[in-house]
This record gives structure tokens, C-alpha cells and sequence, in this order.
């Protein structure tokens, strides 16, 4: 069964769309006024920390002394592994990472000593007067061939693996007409956000320390600081500031434990800020995949069988690993389509390659690259359009996810694949001849919101009025872009008929309300899902203390701009009913469970569903092979937008962090050291490289849909690499299956097509 | 610090249209000079190599990143930053589309931005032909895409739009139905 084509189109447009509130905040950060982490240089006492790295990837620490750093002037603190009060170790997932090597280091830019000094200068200083002692040990530089090494940690250098099957795959590729066999490589990514990771760390006085970060999980990481910091977790604060990007990068604990153990010993606050070599050399990227893919149909393009083996790189330590590996053997199942057997199985490899961790598309992109292209080269193998062969293998909205569970998407893939085949870069006229070859494709991408496969996944707020009369909301989520505090500001208004400037929104406080980590596109889900709860309990509190106070019945009595109305008439204000109410009652706390499908014992992959077409062109320049992506037209199906410019944003900006991977990005690695170590080496896209891009929106999400809002934060970097080597392949009749993609192989491609012609 | 930074010489500029005086050794840059020493934090450390134009100030009128200028450079300059633009009408301006288009998400990167695009209408006030897509194109922006950015060319400040179409194939933009 296929759903008819119903769902309302919406071009999303920026422009024209302010609540007011909205502006205010992008006055503050256009104007500079808005104070990220690494700028709260004021405060008193302040000292600045840096961090010894790792000269070597892979070393035996035979010595560190500190003897002539503590000396150097201005010191006040100088701290390595015998300083660490309590567990020498951390990690999301594996707590595998010391915050200060002991014995070994295991890549080069693990930690070895940090120094607080009243100035950078003096800082650098005293880390460049820490002796050292390295007896160098083989690197594990190769993931391909690590578990054959010598173990990094206690056990192999097999960190993780996992395998999901569904029928009997090599019968399946016994009965195939066509069976497609192809390797695919995607590269290491840095975040390479503007802002590198920092933060202060003070000192509260008695015995406790606040720290003001950037981070994405302020309660998570409070249970970590406290067990480093030997504090009972009561006495460690971590505030979630706004802060200049994060995309998963600052998802693990960067500079935290650092900062506050020297704050601890120096008694005084401590700032570290990474610079950028450090933070190319130490910083989390994105996990390189190795996946070697088989996938067959029968004549008429109807997909029987898929096979799947895939490394991944974590490098030294564990950090969201296993949890990528996860995604990304999701994600390998072909999510969109029906196949008859598969066999997927990936390993997660420990090397001492830096660390690998958590990234916007979290594994999921990288698997998406490989199923997309598997699909084109079958359709080309077939002698049939690549949209027929997904639309014949398109999943409907009935039947359920690639790993036989209950999946909720908010349109049918199909409604989707029709809108993408309707873009007009289809109909531009393809460049042949001359310097410039130019060509469309398209690629499908599914994702799934939440943490998944049953993992805790909960969060709460609170909202409450204050002395002043204000509406105060609070989530412990973390803002670095998103301004998930606007769509909050725009969910509350409309709740509760107010304005956006009487609400005042409070984010990321680990003293709030726990949310959970502003991770895995969750925070929109679960915001919309407390607000339902929270807001009618608040609602009912104030409409009863203001029936007391007016003296109406509480049933004529309804929420409106600025507070309480009878009959359309304000009887009180916010304002009053602060100073003449119970202020203490006029509290409402909710949270909630991530939502999962109903009825499952131990659920599988994730419930809510999102789905993106990207169609890209681009022109491929004949002379020295470098590609440029003119145009990216995505079809989006990710339930209701509540914040137009927001939606539009995370998509435009997760796209062409896409193009950067598909094209530029990557850190080279030789004998596991960085080959990069700066913004002019690692490129990134410029304005210059930036396409024209068109956001449509499909949804028929009904009105009553238990969860009509999804978060859009990742779903724009799924599709687009397959999407422009889709586009180059039209364009040059060649398929590049390594990303990013190099100008030298594609031109070699480029002349044997001609040359063959 | 090292050897060359020793002498502290004061050095009398004129900042955000007050004279600053200070002493630093020659070698401070600038943009460590206005962070730490005064206080001016929109202006941002993201490379320091003048790669990223996180730390851009106006240095008599032109955008330059402030991590390449040093102390001893700035003697009898005009320095700007967004802190001081507070009345200035291309400020205002840019200010005013760059929020209506959203043209930016975490906005560490905005203030330099901003002064990009305020160096620019500078220069066409004073008759020079100036590509504002050139002018931003040393601002990295590693949250939007630069979709908003593009809108607020495209539909602000540079309706005639002087974009380099050396190479034909790159420049059509048929998405938004406006080919150039």
C-alpha cells in the first residue's frame, strides 16, 4: 500500500519571522554583547591554565617532573596524575580516559601535566619547563589491522562489536540478478566549531567549584567532575553556557577536569581555553569508517540482499563509540528500504589515531553515503533510473523499521522521493563540453530522534512566575547555535497566549532541571512533551490563586498576554498575582520518558523517524577536478516547524557541514599524528563555497499526532554526500567512493571517461 | 613571554573613538591587547593565524583581523569594534538584516562579520565598487551554511549582484528562481 501524495509543501523562508524575543538575542550576539565561556576574563582572581600534551602517540611516561615549572614566575599551580583527588579517569560511555596519563600515553594529545599562572605566557612558560621522559612503543596507527596489535587498554583493541541479521542473507544472494560489491571510506571530521573547548572553573569557597562551560550535558558531567574531584556531586555546579558550537565535539569532557583541579589547588578561578593547534591535535572528530558492502536485487530491481562489514576508528579511547557504532550499523540496515536478508556487522577499533567520539550525524551519515551509492551503482548495473529502483523498495508508513521494530515516521518515504523528483535542478540544462561538467543527483536519508535502543532517555523543566511577575521557564539543555531557548520561548507563548517577551527562558544549569544531554536531536521532542504536561498543571496553579484574588470562578477564568482574563477582560496581572500571590505554589515541574514505541520490552533502534531528500548539483571543473556544489534542494519530513528560521538554519548549516566532509574535510593522519593543526590547513567552507540551498517541508502530522515535533538538529548532513557524488557521477560519469573526494582520482576518472568515449 | 616582548613601550591609538594609551611589549597582538587589557571581548581568538575573522576589528575604516596586528603597529590608528558601532548607520544596518534573516546561529563569529560587511559599505559609500561576497569571504561561519548570510546579500545589501562569474557553471542560482 502506498499513501496518496497529501502532505502540504512549505518553502521555508527565514525573513519576516521575529517574536520579538528573537530579535532582542540576535541583537546581543551581532552586538558582541553575549559572553561565551572563554570570555568571562573578568572575573576576579582569575587565573589562566594550559594543558601539557603528549609529544609521542604511543610512549611509555618514564618520568615527569615539575620541579622547575612550579618555580617559574607567576605559577600558582601545577598539577599531573598524583594530583588527581579522585578517580584518574573519565568517559561517557567506558571511563578508559585518564585526565592525566600515568604510565603510558597513548595519542598525542593526551594530557600530562596543566599549570594556573596569572597569565597565558606564564602558563606556556611553565609547560614548556616540565621534564618528560618518553620511551617510545609501536603505534597502532592502522585500524584495518589493529586487533592484530599489541592491546592499548587491558584487553584487545577490539573495543566493541555488534552484528544485526535479519533471514538467511546468502540465500538471498544465491537468487540476486545483480549483486553490486564496493569498499567505502569517509574521513576523519574535525568540528572544527569557532569557539574551542573552555571554560572556567571557580572555586565556591567552601570546599566546592562552579564550572561555566561549554559542554552539552551539564548533569552528566557533573557526576564525572564529582567522582575526578573526589566531591560529593552536591558541591560540583556545571553551567551549560551558550557557547561558539559544540556538533557533539564538546559532548565528552574536554577541559573540565583540568581546570578544576587546578582550581581546586589554587584556590582561585582558572580558565582554559584550548588553542587551535591544541584543539586539532586534542580535540574529539568524527569516527573514520572502513565499510566493505555487498547488496543484490533480482531483475526487476527489488533489493533481496545486503551485506555489511565496517570499521570504525575510535582512536586511544572509548568516548560515545560504541554508541556510534551503533548508529551507524542502524543506519547500514537501509532504514528507507525493504530488503529481504541482511547481515550487518561493524567493529569499533582502539588506535592511538587522537579520539574519536560523538559528531552530528553520529555514524549515521557515514552509513547513509555508502547505502545511497550501493543503490545507484544497482539502478546503473540494471540499466534503470535510480528514483524507480528506491521506489520500488521504499518502506510504507505500515510496515515497521529495518530492525522489525515499531518506527513513527510523519509522511511516507515515497511522498518524499516524489517531491525530490519534482525539483527544478532537474531540469537544468547539463554541461557537457567546455571547462565546466555539471550534473544532479538526489540521496535519501532517514534518522531517528533520541538516544535509542533503549538507553535511559528522560528530561524535565520547570516553570514558575517571578517576584517581578515574569514567566520563568528552565530546561537544563545547552545552547551552541541552535537556540533551542527561542523555540522554547515560541512553545510557551503559544501554551500559555502571552507574549515572548514575558517569558524568560534559563538553560544548561546543573542546579535546573535535568534534561538529559542536548544530544541525538532530542531536545525539540522533549520540549514540546514537558511543555504538554507542565504547562496545564502551571495553568490550573495560577488560575486558582486568581480566582482567590478576584474573586471570579476559576472556570471563567483563562490565560492571556500579561496575565489573567475574565470574560477578555485582564482582571490580573502577572505582576499582581507575583506580589499578592503564593509565589512558592506557583511552580510546575514535569518530565518525561524519551518517547519509544509502545508495548516493547527492550527497544530496538529509535521510534520517531525523520527522513530528508537533498538533491544537489554541481559543476565539476574539467581543468583540475575540484567539484563546486552550486545548488542543494532538500525535501525535509520531520513533523511540524515551530521555528522557521531555526529549522531552516539546522539544516542549511548541517548540509554544508556535509559538503565540507564530502569535499575538503578530513585530518590525514601519518604514523597517527595530525596532519593538520590549524583553520588554514583544515578547510572548511568559506561563503565561497556555499551553494544555494531551498528547504521544503513536508507534513501532514494530524492535529492530535501525539508527537508532532521532532528535532532537525542532524537530519541535514544525512544525505548529502551521497547526494553530491550522485550529482558528480551525472556529471562525470564517475563514482567516487572515498571521501573526502580527491580531485586528483576524480580528474584521472574524468580522462579515461573521455578517453573511452 | 619571550625576549622581544621585554620592552613595554605606551602605545596611544584611538579606540572605538577614545584615545587608549597603554603599555604592552611590542609584540602583543592586538587582539590579546583588547581582550585582556581592555576588556573588549567581542573581538574573538579562533585561529590566530588571520585565517577565521572571529577577532576582526576596523582599523581606519577596513576590516583586519586584530590576531595579525600588533602593539607597536597601532600608534596614531583608528581602531572599531561592534562595541563601539552603537550609532553608526551601516552598523545599524547590517545589524538590522543580519537578525531579520537570521543570519547567524551561536554568532561567536557575528561581530567580525558584521565588521566585514561594514568595511565594505564603507568603501561604497566612497564610490569604490566593492563585491561583499568577497568581503566575507575570510569570515568563517561554521554553524548556518551561510545561508542567511547569502539572503542578507542577495536580498539587502547587494541587489545588483557583482558575485564573480569568472567561471559561467558555478554562479546560476536557479533554486530561488533569480539566475545571475
Amino acid at each position: 500500500m502506498t499513501t496518496e501524495f497529501r502532505a502540504s509543501v512549505v518553502t521555508l523562508d527565514a525573513g519576516s519571522d521575529d517574536s520579538g524575543s528573537l530579535t532582542t538575542e540576535l541583537y546581543r550576539r551581532i552586538e558582541g554583547r553575549l559572553a561565551y565561556p572563554t570570555d568571562l576574563l573578568d572575573i576576579p582572581g582569575l587565573l589562566q591554565g594550559a594543558i601539557l600534551r603528549s609529544e609521542h602517540a604511543h610512549a611509555r611516561l618514564l618520568r615527569v617532573d615539575t620541579t622547575r615549572a612550579r618555580r617559574m614566575p607567576g605559577v600558582h599551580a601545577v598539577v599531573t596524575a598524583d594530583d588527581v583527588p579522585g578517580v584518574n579517569r573519565f568517559g561517557i560511555v567506558v571511563r578508559d580516559q585518564p585526565v592525566f596519563c600515568v604510565d603510558r600515553v597513548r595519542y598525542e594529545g593526551d594530557a600530562i601535566a596543566a599549570v594556573a599562572a596569572d597569565t597565558r605566557a606564564q602558563a606556556q612558560a611553565a609547560l614548556a619547563a616540565i621534564e618528560v621522559e618518553y620511551e617510545p612503543l609501536p603505534l597502532v596507527s592502522d585500524a584495518m589491522t589493529a586487533e592484530q596489535q599489541p592491546p592499548l587498554h587491558e584487553s584487545s583493541n577490539l573495543l566493541a562489536q555488534e552484528r544485526f541479521d535479519c533471514g538467511d542473507v546468502d540465500k538471498a544472494f544465491a537468487a540476486c540478478h545483480v549483486v553490486i560489491e564496493q569498499e567505502y571510506r569517509t574521513p576523519r571530521q574535525m568540528h572544527a566549531f569557532m569557539e574551542t573547548e573552555g571554560g572556567v572553573a571557580i572555586p565556591d569557597g567552601t570546599g566546592g567549584i562552579v564550572f561555566r562551560v561549554g559542554c552539552q550535558s551539564g548533569h552528566r558531567d557533573v557526576g564525572q567532575l564529582a567522582d575526578i574531584l573526589d566531591l560529593a556531586p552536591s558541591r560540583v555546579t556545571v553551567e551549560a553556557m551558550a557557547t561558539g558550537g559544540a556538533f557533539g565535539g564538546k559532548d565528552e569532557l574536554t577541559i573540565q577536569p583540568a581546570a578544576g583541579i587546578l582550581a581546586l589547588k589554587a584556590g582561585r578561578p582558572v580558565m582554559i581555553q584550548l588553542g587551535r593547534f591544541e584543539s586539532c591535535r586534542a580535540g574529539m572528530k568524527r569516527h573514520p569508517v572502513v565499510a566493505k558492502m555487498k547488496t543484490g536485487c533480482d531483475a526487476n530491481g527489488r533489493l533481496l540482499a545486503h551485506k555489511v562489514d565496517a570499521v570504525l576508528d575510535t582512536g586511544a579511547y572509548a568516548s560515545l563509540g560504541p554508541a556510534v557504532l551503533e548508529n551507524y550499523l542502524d543506519h547500514a540496515t537501509a532504514p528507507l528500504y525493504r530488503i529481504h536478508a541482511y547481515s550487518v556487522s561493524g567493529r569499533l577499533v582502539y588506535t592511538n589515531n587522537g579520539v574519536s567520539g560523538a559528531f552530528r550525524g553520529f555514524g549515521g551519515n557515514q552509513a547513509t553515503f555508502a547505502i545511497e551509492s550501493q543503490l545507484d551503482a544497482l539502478a546503473r548495473a540494471l540499466g534503470r533510473c535510480p528514483r524507480e529502483l528506491r521506489r520500488i523498495n521504499l518502506r510504507t508508513v505500515d510496515e515497521p523499521g529495518s530492525r522489525h521494530q515499531p518506527v513513527r515516521w510523519t509522511v511516507a518515504p515515497v511522498d518524499l522521493l516524489r517531491q525530490a523528483q519534482q525539483s527544478p535542478l532537474w531540469t537544468l540544462q547539463k554541461e557537457t563540453s567546455g571547462r565546466w561538467l555539471t550534473g544532479t543527483g538526489m540521496a535519501l536519508g532517514a534518522q531517528g530522534n533520541g538516544l535509542g535502543d533503549g538507553l535511559p532517555d528522560s528530561g524535565g523543566g520547570r516553570i514558575a512566575l517571578t517576584p517581578g511577575g515574569r514567566i520563568r521557564v528552565e530546561f537544563g539543555f545547552a545552547d551552541y547555535g541552535q537556540n533551542v531557548g527561542e523555540a522554547i520561548t515560541r512553545a510557551v507563548s503559544k501554551g500559555l497566549g502571552c507574549g515572548c517577551g514575558e517569558i524568560d527562558v534559563v538553560l544548561g544549569h546543573s542546579r535546573g532541571p535535568d534534561s538529559g544531554p542536548t544530544s541525538a536531536s532530542r531536545s525539540s521532542v522533549l520540549v514540546h512533551g514537558v511543555l504538554r504536561r507542565m504547562l496545564p498543571l502551571w495553568k490550573a496553579a495560577v488560575r486558582q490563586q486568581a480566582a482567590v484574588l478576584t474573586g471570579y470562578s476559576l472556570d471563567h477564568l483563562a490565560h492571556g498576554p500579561g496575565g489573567i482574563f475574565h470574560l477578555g477582560q485582564r482582571v490580573l496581572s502577572y505582576r499582581e498575582l507575583a506580589e499578592n500571590g503564593r509565589l512558592e505554589e506557583l511552580v510546575a515541574d514535569a518530565a518525561q520518558d524519551f518517547p519509544v514505541a509502545p508495548g516493547q520490552e527492550k527497544p530496538v533502534g529509535r521510534y520517531l523517524q525523520l527522513q530528508i531528500a537533498t538533491v544537489a548539483r554541481v559543476a565539476v571543473d574539467r581543468l583540475t577536478g575540484r567539484v563546486r556544489v552550486t545548488d542543494l534542494h532538500h525535501i525535509t519530513a520531520a513533523g511540524r516547524v515551530i521555528y522557521p528560521p531555526g529549522y531552516l538554519g539546522q539544516i542549511e548549516g548541517a548540509a554544508v557541514m556535509g559538503l565540507g566532509m564530502t569535499l575538503t574535510e578530513d585530518m590525514p593522519m601519518h604514523e597517527a599524528r595530525m596532519q593538520r593543526n590549524n583553520l588554514d590547513q583544515y578547510l572548511i567552507p568559506t561563503f565561497q563555497d556555499a551553494p544555494a540551498q531551498r528547504v521544503d517541508v513536508l507534513d501532514d502530522t494530524p492535529g492530535n499526532d501525539p508527537f508532532p515535533v521532532r528535532g532537525v538538529g542532524e537530519l541535514g548532513i544525512e544525505a548529502v554526500a551521497p547526494a553530491i557524488t550522485s550529482a558528480i557521477e551525472a556529471a562525470t560519469g564517475v563514482r567516487v567512493h572515498k571521501l573526502p573526494v580527491d580531485p586528483g582520482v576524480l580528474l584521472k576518472g574524468i580522462h579515461r571517461q573521455e578517453n573511452l568515449a | 613571554m619571550n625576549d622581544l616582548n621585554i620592552a613595554s613601550n605606551p602605545v596611544t591609538f584611538d579606540l572605538n573613538g577614545r584615545t587608549a594609551t597603554c603599555s604592552v611589549p611590542a609584540m602583543t597582538s592586538l587582539l590579546d591587547l583588547l581582550r585582556e587589557a581592555g576588556a573588549i571581548t567581542s573581538v574573538r581568538a579562533g585561529c590566530r593565524v588571520g585565517r577565521c575573522g572571529a577577532c576582526n576589528v576596523l582599523i581606519d575604516g577596513q576590516a583586519m583581523p586584530a590576531c595579525l596586528i600588533m602593539a607597536w603597529q597601532l600608534p596614531g590608528r583608528r581602531v572599531e569594534t561592534v562595541e563601539g558601532l552603537g550609532g553608526d548607520p551601516d552598523f545599524l544596518k547590517v545589524r538590522q538584516v543580519l537578525a531579520e534573516e537570521s543570519a547567524l546561529q551561536c554568532g561567536y563569529c557575528t561581530p567580525g562579520v558584521a565588521l566585514s560587511l561594514v568595511s565594505g559599505l564603507r568603501e561604497r559609500r566612497n564610490g569604490t565598487r566593492v563585491d561583499l561576497a568577497e568581503a566575507v569571504a575570510g569570515n568563517l561561519c561554521r554553524c548556518t551554511g551561510y545561508g542567511g548570510l547569502k539572503r542578507v546579500l542577495d536580498n539587502h545589501l547587494n541587489p545588483v549582484s557583482s558575485r564573480n562569474t569568472a567561471d559561467g557553471a558555478g554562479n546560476r542560482n536557479l533554486i530561488s528562481g533569480e539566475p545571475e
